[in-house]
């Protein structure tokens, strides 16, 4: 009974996600009969703030944000808030840096997806081919990692075995991602991040009246970081680097990377640039500057902190600290509140999929396919488009959950690059590429190429600079074969300078 | 909706990017200052709402000052502007060279 209570909220929301897919299919037929591509990859420049801005933040926030990152600040403490909280200026720096320049040269030059942008920018086929290649790498990948922890949430919250939850929220997510699109998931994400909001909610009263209120439960976390001080098991979890026997666990050298890599470098990761391109105006890109603000710093700080607080009513755990999460809502919520907070991470980790499996799906269909053909002169039929775009996005998500099902380890490891290798390619690519006038094919080339080496090979062989996080020595060396390219490359031609920089004309 | 050219719509944007810039450089600042500085000052001993003064003013503070700058820049330094070109489509691939 308490099974079935949990998951009624959970299967209310999955049929409300899949009508949302297919009533958005039905709706945009006429505009997908004109233009397939640009409705069904970027909803035909429609969305207005709210919605821009929470499948902003949806996008951001992934199963780890509601798993694994809270489950660490059990054990660390506000250490590990205040490390996750570099995440605040994620939303208003990327749509306040590209924002409004990818909407307008993305209007002027008809561009569905990043890549078009790059390659309208760079005029370079091998570029734009070494980016698509790129993104559908790290995304087919990173898609599988959640996956992977959305079926791991799945069962064990419901107990359904992992297969069975794996392929039950597998089904859903693509599905409505296959037939409604971007349209479809821009909806979603913003149905997600609502719910998010409102499992977390639940997960604090939870958590707060369980634990007897915030000074019981502070006296608790001061007694386990008293312990950790005297003993050295543990860890002090009301310092900022969350000692254990006096050695910083959260050393300040990482709060710099985690600085790149999850606040300013954020603004390199194609899956948000993409929503750039998908906005109807200025007005729009305003709001969800601010709007994205405020739920993405409720959602960082507030889960964190929520996995800190959750140490006064879960004193031990049996197994990982990824089980903090499950644990609590499993055993310490009424099943129906307990349900609909289950939704909170397994719609964090569908709205992430929905995105990665739209943007992944474009690179293919839109970047290489659509161009090939267009580049031989040939004829583009919108309902081939419209066979094509749909037959790709559900082989790239099957694709992606079979994987799941048993994963092998390359993938598993190509997953631990994907964040960082994502934005080691594209933020100087893009930043560079709208900003510096100079900037050519060579550069951006060598960039992306030497950037990812370096990054992946550091990663592989362990090769640090001191406890800073490899993005560093990704963004670094990218930015240095992109300044040495330039040089060496032939300067940008008059046209494109004046697309792209006219006031420099 | 202020009329603008194409060209001056990018000296706008280069400014609005640069302003962006600037309001992240405060709240990174912000950010360190407060709670690694309360916390050198006082170490946890200080607390707001239960909670140590370090995290909830470096955590909490950041995300509410990120607001009011974002507040501040698209009321006083964003404009609203036609993000099209009069209806404009201009493709520099040239197309006719490969066929």
């Amino acid at each position: 009974m308490n099974a079935f209570l949990r998951l009624s909220p959970v299967f209310v929301f999955f049929v409300i996600l899949l009508g949302l897919g297919f009533y958005i299919q039905k709706t945009s037929a006429d505009a997908r009969a004109k233009n397939y591509s640009k409705d069904y990859y970027i909803g035909g420049r429609s969305l207005g703030g709210f919605v821009l801005a929470m499948t902003l933040v949806a996008t951001y926030s992934s199963v780890s944000s509601f798993l694994s990152g809270p489950g660490v600040a059990w054990q660390k403490g506000f250490g590990w808030v205040y490390f996750a909280s570099t995440q605040v200026v994620a939303a208003f720096i990327v749509l306040g840096v590209l924002g409004k320049k990818m909407a307008v040269i993305g209007r002027r030059t008809d561009s569905v997806t990043v890549v078009d942008v790059i390659r309208q920018r760079y005029q370079s086929n091998t570029l734009a081919i070494i980016s698509a290649v790129v993104i559908i790498v790290f995304f087919t990948t990173t898609m599988l990692g959640q996956f992977i922890g959305g079926a791991q949430i799945f069962s064990a919250t419901t107990g359904l075995s992992y297969k069975a939850g794996l392929i039950f929220f597998a089904f859903v997510v693509v599905l409505y991602t296959t037939v409604g699109g971007f349209n479809a998931v821009a909806i979603t994400d913003t149905a997600c991040a609502v719910v998010m909001l409102i499992g977390m909610f639940c997960l604090g009263y939870a958590i707060i009246s369980k634990g007897g209120g915030i000074n019981k439960i502070m006296a608790t976390i001061t007694e386990v970081s008293k312990t950790a001080t005297a003993t050295g098991k543990g860890f002090n979890m009301l310092s900022p680097t969350a000692e254990s026997s006096g050695v910083a666990s959260i050393p300040v050298q990482l709060f710099i990377t985690q600085w790149m890599l999850c606040g300013v470098c954020t603004l390199g990761l194609p899956q948000s640039n993409v929503r750039c391109l998908s906005y109807k105006d200025t007005k729009s890109v305003h709001s969800a500057m601010l709007y994205g603000t405020i739920v993405v710093g409720a959602m960082m700080v507030g889960m964190h902190m929520l996995g800190v607080l959750s140490r006064g009513v879960l004193f031990e755990i049996n197994g990982s600290t990824d089980t903090v999460i499950p644990t609590l809502i499993t055993n310490y919520m009424n099943p129906f509140l307990a349900g609909i907070t289950i939704i909170g991470p397994l719609a964090a980790t569908m709205s992430t999929i929905s995105s990665l499996l739209i943007a992944g799906s474009s690179a293919i269909v839109k970047d290489i396919y659509m161009h090939s053909k267009e580049a031989k002169g040939e004829e583009i039929n919108q309902k081939k488009v419209g066979r094509i775009s749909l037959t790709v996005t559900a082989i790239m998500g099957i694709v992606a959950v079979c994987l799941a099902i048993k994963p092998p380890d390359i993938i598993v490891w190509i997953n631990m690059f994907a964040f960082g290798g994502l934005q080691t390619a594209f933020f100087w690519t893009l930043v560079l590429g709208l900003f510096w006038k100079k900037a050519n094919a060579t550069g951006a080339i060598w960039g992306m190429i030497g950037g990812l080496a370096a990054y992946c090979i550091t990663m592989a062989l362990g090769i640090k600079v001191s406890t800073f996080h490899n993005i560093i020595i990704g963004i670094v060396c990218a930015l240095i074969f992109f300044i040495i390219g330039t040089n060496v490359g032939k300067p940008v031609d008059e046209k494109v300078g004046r697309l792209f920089f006219p006031e420099k004309y | 909706m202020r009329k603008m050219s194409y060209k001056e719509k990018f000296i706008q944007m280069n400014k609005e990017a640069k302003a962006t810039w600037i309001a992240a450089a405060i709240v990174i600042v912000f950010w360190w200052v407060t709670g690694f500085g309360i916390y050198a000052a006082v170490g946890s001993s200080v607390t707001i709402l239960g909670m140590p003064a370090w995290f909830m003013v470096s955590c909490f503070g950041s995300w509410f000052l990120a607001i009011a700058l974002v507040i501040f820049l698209i009321k006083k330094v964003f404009v609203d502007f036609d993000l099209n070109e009069e209806g404009k489509i201009m493709d520099v691939s040239n197309k006719d060279d490969r066929r």
